[in-house]
């Protein structure tokens, strides 16, 4: 109470905005205080409120003034004095306008309530040859320009990317290539995707194939359109695909994410659908006389994920990848020096420089396995390192049978 | 030595204030004050005190009741400090500051340590950076040994984990330190992590906390990040755009006086929510990025450092191409920091007052 005095012993100007500022702030608190009264008294004093059908609110309106009897009349009362306020406030601010020049104007309306700034100062400003005189410098000057190309820059971009990079406007600009390759170049066929839970974090356990990895963004696409509830895929990729320019960030905003254990973790943590392809690096570096044969699973890392996580684990396999880049041979002799870990030799390859990457248009088929439930076993299965072994060799198993049943229904490998 | 003498008499009146340790010599002043419910008060010992953590930590710490005093140490004596605070120049990098620190701190009966003493941006000056660092670290680790003191807080930075393409998306602090080595400015503050440790090894009573911070942004911090986004054309890595994240100046501080104040043994990553790709850093401060091939600028950049016309060193390069984020959780839960601001709105709170600062609406503050 003693803060009161000053503001009163003070100058007059200054008197009515301050009365007006503490005005609504007093008011608010007299009804949020109402308000917070009101629900656990109104069911014991009038235990029928509830079950009129009329509106809420009326029948608080006519709780609140048997209990609150002071603090109602109050309340016309301070509004009343506080629209009074108000216009004399605007009143000043219109006079100070007109006689003042704009600067003092300005300073007045940041003090005023921002209800009032927009009609005083449109009418203390008309439009002025001095404003045509600012855009001209503005356009003079360097400073626009570098605005004008930042804004440009970041509309191809979306406002945030979320904390594994993916960048869904970005996606979106190049989602028409991604369409093309997966309607019209590969003609992806999908089998069994159904069988992705609906809902809840998942492990996609797939077969890796091609010299440059498509089969990633290709499973997103194939769960995102052909998914009844169009989940979103995460895919882990080999850390070596950050190493290179423009393709580690690329593949990083589409929606690729680093693979290892904790950003695997992470994922999952959120119930995210998470691919991951278990041959990793050995399983793009494959030859063209080794495809379909799958590598070695690492060391059953994502089984290890799958219980600690809890997480059910769906085999995938995919039929054409692995025919799209056809390596002949690779070199593997001093490309270390160049922060590669092979050098791809495939029939169009280092001939026709980047445009031998291409992929072929063959056909691809994705099928999706039965879930396999990790749930059963107990906190201790991470270390048993026969039953990740089993587990791990389970899932390969399906994934190989599912793979060599239907490269003998196949009948081309560009029609399927 | 002058300085250590005026002190007491400057602070006579508060000296009630380090009534919490048991002082039978000054209990009689200990009736001065009315606030006896209060069972004790700290006394803070803010080493690096002149900087941009040290002086603002001394501010936000000034008013906290918890702590009853502080002890500003730094080669220059702290301008503008409040009642609670003496000052001691003491020069860290001197091999007689060990001896002259443990006196201070006995003298003051200081029971926590906020280390703060670390440069914010790369040096020329790598021997006297590392004398200042790593020795200076071991100049106080071993003066708070010897007057038992309770508690050493330290500042470090994620920067320390290095940039990696190898790095998980959300670094822990299980993860080890791999800043590239033959780097003094990352070295140095490695060397110095690790003589905290030591401490908390050495004497298990010790609450040893170590806080790695984010790259600071905010309107008055300077440091190796600021300057990089200060300049209109900033140069990028072509091909390369990293996620990176930011921890708001305010932030840091609170960050450092939680640590203070509250009790928590162990290692802590600060930083704030969200991370933004550095194109959208560049271009939200309203920079033109200049995409330079990496083995190009990793030349030129070289070449500029030794001709002292850029502001870092090569190996900071690979922070513009690699991810190197920490994550939060375990200061969350541990802690109980929670950054008031996301990366992206510290970034915008360090662009907004550029603006000012570049139209000289702000003054430049001198650090």
């Amino acid at each position: 109470m003693t803060t009161k005095v000053p503001p009163e012993s003070g100058s007059e100007s200054l008197g009515p905005e301050d009365r007006e500022a503490d005005g609504p702030d007093a008011s608010v608190l007299l009804l949020q205080s109402e308000g917070t009264d009101a629900p656990p008294t109104r069911p014991l004093a009038q235990p029928g409120a509830l079950l009129v059908d009329d509106d809420e609110e009326e029948a608080a309106d006519d709780d609140t003034p048997r209990e609150g009897v002071v603090d109602r009349p109050s309340d016309p009362d301070v509004a009343a004095r506080i629209r009074e306020l108000e216009e004399r406030l605007d009143r000043m601010i219109g006079e100070h306008a007109r006689g003042r020049d704009a600067e003092d104007g300005t300073s007045l309306a940041v003090r005023s309530p921002p209800r009032a700034t927009p009609s005083t100062r449109r009418s203390a400003r008309p439009p002025d040859p001095e404003g045509a005189l600012d855009a001209a410098r503005d356009l003079r000057s360097s400073e626009f320009y570098l605005q004008k190309w930042g804004r440009l820059g970041l509309r191809n971009r979306s406002e945030e990317v979320d904390e594994f990079g993916y960048d869904p406007v970005y996606e979106r600009k190049v989602l028409p290539l991604f369409d093309f390759l997966y309607e019209k170049y590969f003609r992806v066929e999908v089998h069994g995707v159904e069988r992705v839970p609906a809902e809840g974090r998942c492990l996609l356990v797939a077969n890796h194939s091609g010299t440059l990895p498509f089969d990633g963004m290709m499973l997103r696409r194939a769960v995102r359109r052909e998914h009844p509830k169009h989940r979103e895929v995460r895919w882990l990729a080999e850390d070596g695909i950050f190493h290179f320019p423009f393709l580690g960030s690329f593949t990083n905003r589409v929606g690729a994410v680093r693979a290892c254990q904790e950003n695997a973790e992470r994922l999952l943590e959120q119930d995210a659908l998470v691919a991951v392809f278990p041959e990793g690096v050995k399983g793009i570096a494959k030859l063209f006389k080794e495809r379909y044969r799958l590598q070695r699973f690492g060391r059953g890392g994502f089984v290890k994920l799958g219980l600690r996580t809890r997480t059910p684990v769906v085999p995938v396999a995919i039929v054409g990848g692995e025919e799209a880049n056809p390596m002949l041979s690779r070199i593997d002799y001093l490309t270390r020096a160049f922060g590669i870990p092979y050098l791809p030799v495939t029939p169009t390859f280092p001939w026709l420089g980047p445009l031998g990457l291409l992929p072929a248009p063959t056909k691809w088929k994705i099928f999706f396995g039965q879930p396999i439930d990790l749930q059963g076993y107990g906190a201790g299965s991470v270390d048993d390192e026969l039953l990740v072994g089993r587990l791990t060799e389970q899932v390969r198993a399906e994934i190989q049978q599912t793979l060599d049943r239907a490269l003998g229904d196949r009948r081309s490998v560009w029609f399927g | 030595m002058a300085d250590y003498l005026r002190a007491p008499t400057m602070s006579g009146s508060r000296a009630s204030s380090s009534g919490g340790s048991p002082a039978p010599a000054l209990s009689h002043s200990g009736s001065l004050t009315p606030t006896a419910p209060r069972s004790r008060t700290r006394s803070v010992a803010v080493t690096g005190a002149t900087g941009f953590l040290g002086s603002n930590l001394i501010g936000s710490l000034e008013e906290d009741d918890r702590v009853g005093r502080i002890v500003a140490i730094d080669a220059t004596p702290l301008a503008g400090a409040g009642k609670k605070t003496r000052s001691y120049e003491v020069d860290l990098t001197q091999p007689s500051a060990e001896a002259r620190i443990a006196e201070i701190l006995a003298a003051d009966r200081v029971d926590t340590i906020a280390h703060l003493a670390f440069l914010p941006e790369p040096t020329h000056a790598t021997a006297w950076a590392h004398e200042l660092e790593s020795l200076g670290t071991m100049h106080v680790t071993v003066a708070a040994r010897q007057a038992q003191v309770r508690k050493l807080v330290l500042w470090s930075q994620t920067w320390l984990y290095g940039a990696h393409p190898s790095n998980p998306n959300f670094l822990t602090e299980k993860h080890p330190l791999r800043a590239p080595r033959s780097e003094p400015f990352f070295t140095d503050k490695i060397e110095a992590e690790e003589q905290a440790r030591k401490l908390a090894q050495r004497s298990p009573g010790t609450v040893v906390t170590i806080l790695r911070t984010a790259p600071i942004l905010g309107p008055t911090v300077h440091n190796a990040f600021t300057r990089y986004l200060a300049h209109r054309v900033v140069p990028t890595m072509m091909g390369f755009d990293p996620l990176v994240q930011f921890l708001h100046e305010v932030d840091a501080i609170s960050a450092l006086h939680l640590s203070v104040v509250r009790d928590v043994p162990g290692t802590f990553n600060i930083v704030g929510d969200g991370v933004l790709p550095l194109s959208t850093v560049v271009k939200l401060a309203g920079r033109i990025a200049l995409p330079v091939p990496h083995p190009l600028a990793r030349t030129m950049t070289a070449l500029g450092w030794v001709a002292q016309l850029v502001q870092a060193p090569p190996t900071f390069l690979k922070y513009l191409r690699f991810l190197c984020v920490a994550d939060g959780r375990k200061a969350r839960e541990s802690l109980g920091f929670a950054p008031a601001y996301t990366s992206r709105e510290a970034l915008l709170d360090f662009v907004n007052a550029q603006r000012l600062r570049e139209v000289k609406l702000l003054a430049e503050n001198a650090t």
